[in-house]
């Protein structure tokens, strides 16, 4: 032990000078590291202050410390160098130079990047949900460039590890082509602020309802169900999207359609002429008088805009009494309040026709007016509306049966004196100018189709 | 007992959705929902021929599919009951029939045979048609709810098959009916409901012109001359002769020809005789085409309603016609009838042509011959009509609503 002191003594005395001047190198490249770091950080800091870019702080905070170990690295590598070691020990040393180098330069790219990021991210809500995501894959892209980077500088062969990490990015890109596909879209959609929580929209394929969320992969739109549908942002982007914009005003109650379905009911009863008609009208109850006016709409829905109750049709095309028949299929069931009003008009038509005319025609056989009830089955839809986009888009899907129960059946024969559709709009939108428009819109003057499109336009219009 | 026949529709719900729409579809699985538990047992005379088995063949799936528990069982007989049971459809139909108090007593005594080897589970008994009727004995024994279908023109029915048959019908909870003619005095519920047709069927579905072209070739006809076809079983009650009688009157003046296709049914003895006397009174005419199509021979059906200019069904009573509503799916020109439920798929120069004899169906067919935007017109009008009115989801949505009402007895009904 002491003589090995002693010699190393003897080579410190001998060759001191080996180790001061890399020391003296080593101090004065950290001494001008400091020096420059203040000059540079100075103008960097006026700089930043000129400037209005809110990540310089962040760039500054970043390297400040960082910048000083760089300059300490390069000191030691001039040291190194200068010195006298050998040449094998000279490169062992530069790369664990250039290690550390790379390591420090890799940590702050990562620290630096995610700052900004997040920076960015804080400010685009929708981005937010996303920000794990964001986050990890530019720390994963950053830390494999630096790894590569490492493995070069060791002398490892990188090439044939970025061929296998390209083959593996493709397979992956193959395999998730539809998530990167959505979120290529998300990313668009995000930048484009084209679709925004909130927004009424319409797909080409007929979906529609507001927008409750829009995130990277898809949007979540709830449809006029109340269901949630989840569309894939390339989806989105790919079709045809109207974009309606915000609510409108909402309902202080919502619009739930409903529909009916009718079953008829034979009551046995049948008439040959005209007085037995006159007879039985008077006896028969309400369902049947409600059917023989409203069946022909019903069941004839393409046929004619202008459909005679079913007396009418019998009288004239059966009795061939066309001037009676006339006479009943002049009365407009849109002016009465009541299916017994309405009776009460057609006993009145046929009483007064009979005291002028005798009755002398009869039907042949089997051509008898038979007498039929229906009984209405009425049934929810999913279908909700809170405002009047909502109820317009609804009232394009809904049947034709929801559309003649809210409109015939809500007004006659459930004895609302008006349809449903004007009632919710004035009691709970408020809206009496648009109620009124569908209250005095009389609805036997269409086909069930043309009446759709009818109330969709004044609604329209009204909205737009 | 025939054996069970395996049900499969080879359509499934929701291929309905681009011809009905998506609201239907919903509106009978709603209504299906209110019948979970229940088991329906459709009890008829035959599992083949006939409208009744074609339809119970696409409908039992159907509602299987929509979660409702239907189930098929037919009645066992010999040929002698079936004999009479014709002689009873026949003189519900209003023809004259001997019927001796023996054959009252034949179908007493095979009733009561059904009634000891038949199993009754079902909650809601279907009954279709006379053949069954009797039946309705072990509803003292079962309860549960029964309803007898009617596919037959009951309008003006001999009276003293029917005041044997109101004996047991008055039993039933309900009787449904296809045509409001055929209502009767009875203290029982009547409900109208009228037959069907499926349009995803072999019989309905659309056909390339290949398929057409060598169907309309196998029975030698060609397309080159316009073609009157009517498709009915071979039985007086659809006039074969009076077609033929129609047709002759036209053919002098329009070069055309006619298709009497049809086939028989298990329950029909007396086709063999009537398909024989078509054919002597076609016989010379090269024209006329009685053509003897067996049973399951859809495609051929469709094939030649398809290649068809017009389409008649020239009945002399009818319970509905199903075959108009066939012709009508395909947008072809009918003229018909106006008898039994065809008027109310035809209503007159708006979804076809009715006629009263033989004179007026030949006035029709000239009509139509000679006015072919007028003859597309009424087809187009038609197919609207029984896509509205008479497919099978239609008929579907009317069986689930007669048993639904069977507790109800409003006018309006809240599900």
């Amino acid at each position: 032990m002491l003589d090995w002191l002693t010699t190393s003594w003897l080579w410190l005395t001998e060759n001191w000078l080996y180790i001061v001047i890399p020391l003296l190198v080593f101090l004065a490249t950290y001494v001008v590291g400091l020096w420059v770091r203040r000059i540079v950080y100075r103008a960097f800091n006026r700089w930043a202050e000129r400037g209005k870019w809110e990540g310089s702080q962040l760039v500054i905070q970043s390297t400040r410390t960082p910048f000083i170990y760089w300059f300490m690295i390069l000191g030691a590598f001039i040291a190194i160098q200068v010195s006298k070691l050998d040449p094998a020990s000279k490169v062992l040393a530069d790369k664990i130079l250039a290690s550390l180098f790379v390591f420090s330069l890799t940590w702050v790219a990562v620290s630096l990047s995610i700052k900004i990021l997040r920076l960015y991210i804080g400010k685009v809500p929708r981005l937010q949900p996303s920000e794990p995501l964001i986050v990890n894959v530019v720390r994963i892209i950053i830390a494999v460039m630096g790894a590569l980077i490492l493995l070069d500088v060791w002398g490892v062969p990188t090439t044939p590890i970025i061929l296998v990490m390209a083959a593996v990015i493709l397979v992956a890109a193959l395999a998730f082509r539809d998530l990167i596909a959505n979120l290529f879209s998300g990313f668009q959609l995000a930048q484009g602020e084209q679709i925004k929580a909130g927004d009424f929209i319409k797909l080409e394929s007929g979906e529609s309802g507001y927008v409750t969320d829009v995130n990277w992969r898809s949007t979540q739109v709830r449809g006029l169900d109340g269901n949630l549908v989840m569309i894939p942002n390339s989806r989105l982007l790919q079709s045809t999207v109207v974009n309606y914009g915000r609510p409108l005003k909402k309902a202080t109650k919502p619009f739930r359609f409903y529909t009916h379905l009718n079953l008829k009911e034979l009551t046995g009863l049948q008439a040959t002429n005209l007085t037995e008609l006159a007879k039985l009208l008077k006896e028969v109850p309400d369902p049947v008088i409600y059917y023989h006016t409203h069946s022909f709409l019903e069941e004839h829905q393409y046929l004619t805009p202008e459909p005679a109750n079913d007396f009418a049709l019998w009288v004239s095309d059966e009795l061939g009494d066309e001037v009676l028949g006339e006479k009943l299929a002049n009365i407009d069931t849109f002016d009465f309040p009541s299916i017994g009003a309405l009776r009460a008009r057609i006993e009145g038509v046929i009483g007064d026709y009979l005291l002028k005319k005798p009755d002398e025609r009869t039907a042949r056989e089997g051509r008898e007016f038979h007498f039929v009830r229906s009984t209405s089955f009425i049934l929810a839809t999913p279908y909700i509306a809170h405002d009047l986009r909502e109820f317009v888009e609804v009232l394009r899907q809904v049947s034709l049966n929801s559309l003649s129960y809210h409109i015939f059946e809500a007004r006659l024969r459930l004895k609302k004196g008006v349809n449903d559709f004007s009632i919710w709009i004035e009691d709970c939108l408020e809206d009496k100018d648009l109620a009124d428009k569908l209250a005095y819109l009389d609805p036997y003057n269409y086909t069930l189709d043309g009446l759709r499109s009818t109330i969709i336009q004044l609604i329209e219009k009204r909205i737009k | 007992m025939q054996d069970k026949i395996y049900l499969h529709s080879r359509s499934r719900l929701h291929d309905y959705e681009p011809i009905v729409g998506i609201s239907c579809l919903e509106d009978l699985k709603v209504l299906a929902e209110k019948l979970a538990g229940k088991i329906i047992q459709t009890i008829n005379s035959t599992f083949v021929g006939g409208g009744v088995a074609e339809i119970l063949e696409h409908m039992v799936p159907l509602l299987n599919q929509l979660g409702v528990d239907a189930r098929w069982d037919v009645i066992s007989g010999t040929e002698e009951f079936f004999e009479v049971t014709k002689k009873f459809h026949n003189a519900l139909h209003g023809k004259r029939e001997r019927i001796s108090p023996g054959d009252f007593a034949l179908f007493s005594e095979v009733t009561e045979r059904n009634l000891e080897e038949m199993k009754f589970y079902g909650d809601y008994l279907f009954i279709h048609d006379p053949q069954p009727v009797g039946l309705i004995a072990k509803k003292r024994e079962i309860g549960n709810r029964w309803v007898w279908r009617c596919h037959i023109d009951v309008s003006k029915p001999d009276k003293k098959v029917w005041k044997f048959l109101n004996d047991f019908i008055v039993d039933y909870d309900a009787v449904v009916f296809s045509s409001p003619n055929f209502a009767q005095k009875l203290p029982v519920r009547q409900f109208l409901v009228t037959p069907s047709i499926d349009p995803l069927s072999d019989k309905n579905k659309e056909l390339d012109s290949a398929t057409i072209d060598s169907v309309l070739a196998k029975y030698g006809l060609t397309s080159d001359k316009p073609m009157i076809v009517q498709i009915s079983r071979f039985d007086r009650l659809k006039d074969p002769l009076g077609v033929i009688e129609a047709f002759e009157m036209v053919s002098k003046n329009i070069d055309c020809q006619l298709v009497l296709a049809g086939g028989t049914a298990d329950d029909d003895p007396e086709s063999e005789e009537v398909l024989k006397e078509v054919r002597r009174r076609a016989e010379g005419n090269h024209d006329i085409h009685v053509l003897l199509v067996p049973p399951g021979s859809d495609i051929e059906i469709n094939a030649l309603q398809r290649a068809a200019t017009i389409v008649m069904q020239k009945s002399l009573k009818e319970g509905f016609g199903l075959t108009i509503s066939e012709a009508l799916w395909k947008a072809k020109p009918v003229v018909a009838s106006a008898v039994g439920g065809i008027p109310l798929q035809i209503k007159n120069k708006l979804t076809g042509l009715l006629c009263y004899t033989v004179e007026g169906a030949a006035y029709d067919l000239k009509q139509l011959l000679s006015n072919p935007e007028y003859a597309n017109w009424l087809g187009q009008n038609g197919r609207e009509h029984v896509k509205q009115n008479f497919l099978i989801t239609n008929h579907l949505k009317d069986y689930l609503l007669v048993f639904l009402s069977l507790d109800q007895h409003s006018d309006v009904v809240y599900l």
